[in-house]
């Protein structure tokens, strides 16, 4: 429902957008993933016709949208909602209400409806400008929604907000999105979101898609360095894979020998990725079925979120997450030696 | 320097005894200036609208253009307006110089550069997304122009305030265009040269002060206009 083929717009020294082929199916969420100035917003205003490419296609539902006479009739089929709300100096309602007095439309049952859809119905009186934050994100949701789009853009909607509202936003959202078949172009930097909230991910950085696939491969298997060190691989370290028994394959790293489940064979050079998530500290070694075990030392101990993230160096320089209950029941400070536990399906191999 | 205190007494007085005639020459003044800005916000508020949000070339040189409109000097637009305007100009058959409507014209060149860089820096200063924001949930670009304008409606007021304030104390246009014909073209800002001209001080003092008054008022609206937006923000 959605093709690009060889599209390319040009910015000279500072970005160039590439997009040789993209398909989204109908219904499906497509989440565009990467840093600041990848072109995740530029790609969005090429859909929205705020920016013309340099060249390619676009093809939605069957027609050249980069051709069009009247702009207007393709933007009246979609809604962008934008990381701020935008919402005029009106009452929640008339806001609400507004796509619909543009088209000239007079049946207004779909803003009642989108009112108790959003949960805002008891403030249907008030001045949009007067809301909290996220009462506003709601009526700007409600407003892209009341018009029953085909198609929604979304360039961070939630960057705003806090950890409990977002949720609740998006679990709205994707509500929404999911009963009404609605396709939706979401474009963000955060992971959280992009895991709940996708059927696809796309990984984007310097104008490019580097890699494209389900949010679980995404984020379990990435195939580059680049991709590996946006969603949050912390470790990645040069390996050579040194043996094989079976799909067990011994990885020569630093001057640590770790085992890894991998397909890969015998002689192949190799990045050995590692989430801090997965790495287990311990002050002694239990009985545990992890292969890996390594004497570690204690580098950096930062708050990250509600944990903390300790660096080690073990042979070579290794991230963890921990809680912030394992810091105080394990005393671990600085200089400490520790060991760090893994599993042989935790680490994940990219071929060099 | 006692008779500089006696016009104004007298000045005074007369301003609580308006004569007709005094009456006149500010209903004339309202008129001319009135009909003057709102044809000059007919103009020069689409216009800076449209340029503004509009991409075309030698956008830059036209907006700089606009802006040294802005200060054009009266008496250059007084010139030019009484050159077209002349027997033997390209405009001479509407036979208005010598008549309010010359000054109306006058007027209009003087206050539109004004009206549309103010509208101008006015649309500028809204937020490109939002007025995307605006055009992607349907409307139309008339439509959405008119959005905007309601939105930074405070700053657009204050650009037909400033184009009506710069009338409305003009002097050299006017006088070059329509002379001060008693009865028919004279307005406050002639009447006050000629009486000073004259001698009749007092006279002067009470124009003046009207003059002053309306000066005021156009301040304070202004100065109101500006507060609540800062209480707005």
């Amino acid at each position: 429902m959605i093709k690009i083929s060889n599209l390319k717009l040009d910015f000279p020294g500072r970005l160039t957008l590439v997009i040789d082929k993209l398909e989204i199916e109908r219904g499906k969420v497509f989440t565009i993933i990467g840093p600041n100035g990848a072109g995740k917003s530029t790609f969005l205003n090429i859909i929205a016709l705020f920016q013309k490419p340099d060249k390619g296609v676009i093809e939605i539902w069957g027609e050249d949208i980069l051709n069009l006479k009247d702009k207007l009739v393709f933007r009246r089929k979609i809604s962008f909602l934008f990381s701020r709300p935008y919402l005029l100096d009106e009452t929640v309602y008339n806001n609400i209400a507004l796509p619909l007095r543009l088209r000239g439309m007079r049946d207004y049952k779909a803003v009642d409806e989108m009112l108790d859809l959003f949960r805002i119905g008891h403030l249907k009186v008030n001045k949009a400008r007067t809301l909290s934050q996220g009462e506003m994100h709601r009526v700007a949701l409600a407003r892209a929604f009341v018009i029953k789009p085909k198609l929604i853009l979304l360039d961070e909607p939630f960057l705003s907000l806090d950890q409990t509202y977002k949720e609740s936003l998006i679990d709205d959202l994707r509500g929404v999105i999911k009963l009404n078949e609605i396709t939706a172009l979401f474009v963000t930097q955060g992971q959280a979101e992009a895991l709940t909230l996708a059927d696809t991910i796309a990984v984007m950085k310097d104008g490019r898609i580097l890699q494209q696939g389900n949010p679980q491969d995404i984020f379990t298997i990435p195939d580059s360095k680049e991709v590996a060190d946006f969603i949050g691989v912390e470790t990645v370290v040069e390996g050579l894979i040194v043996k094989k028994e079976d799909n067990l394959c011994f990885v020569k790293a630093g001057d640590k020998l770790l085992e890894v489940v991998s397909a890969y064979n015998e002689g192949d050079s190799v990045l050995v990725c590692i989430r801090p998530e997965d790495v287990i500290i311990a002050k002694h070694i239990d009985p545990s079925s992890a292969r890996n075990h390594f004497k570690a030392k204690i580098i950096e101990i930062k708050p990250w979120g509600l944990e903390y993230k300790l660096n080690l160096y073990s042979g070579f320089n290794l991230v963890a997450s921990v809680t912030k209950q394992s810091i105080r029941n394990l005393d671990l400070k600085i200089e400490d030696e520790v060991f760090a536990i893994f599993k042989a399906t935790a680490i994940h191999l990219i071929k060099r | 320097m006692a008779y500089i205190f006696e016009g104004f007494k007298q000045g005074i007085v007369l301003l609580f005894n308006l004569n007709g005639e005094v009456l006149a020459i500010l209903k004339l003044s309202l008129a001319v200036s009135i009909l003057a800005t709102s044809i000059a916000v007919g103009i020069g508020l689409p216009l800076g609208s449209i340029i503004a949000l509009k991409k075309f070339p030698f956008k830059k040189v036209i907006i700089a253009l606009i802006n040294t409109g802005m200060g054009l000097p009266p008496v250059v637009a007084g010139l030019l307006v009484a050159l077209f305007l002349s027997r033997n100009g390209p405009l001479g058959f509407l036979q208005w110089l010598y008549t309010p409507k010359g000054m109306v014209l006058a007027q209009v060149i003087i206050a539109t550069p004004i009206i549309t860089g103010l509208s101008l820096a006015a649309v500028q200063s809204f937020e490109t997304r939002f007025y995307q924001q605006i055009l992607v949930l349907g409307a139309t670009t008339r439509q959405s122009i008119c959005i905007l304008l309601k939105e930074i409606k405070l700053s657009i007021l204050a650009a037909i305030i400033a184009g009506f304030g710069s009338i409305i104390s003009e002097v050299g246009a006017v006088m070059m265009v329509c002379g001060n014909i008693r009865g028919q073209t004279r307005v406050l800002t002639t009447a006050t040269v000629l009486e000073t001209n004259m001698g009749n001080f007092d006279m002067a003092i009470a124009l003046g002060l009207i003059l002053l008054t309306m000066s005021f008022m156009v301040n304070l609206a202004l100065t109101f206009i500006q507060q609540s937006r800062v209480k707005q923000q």
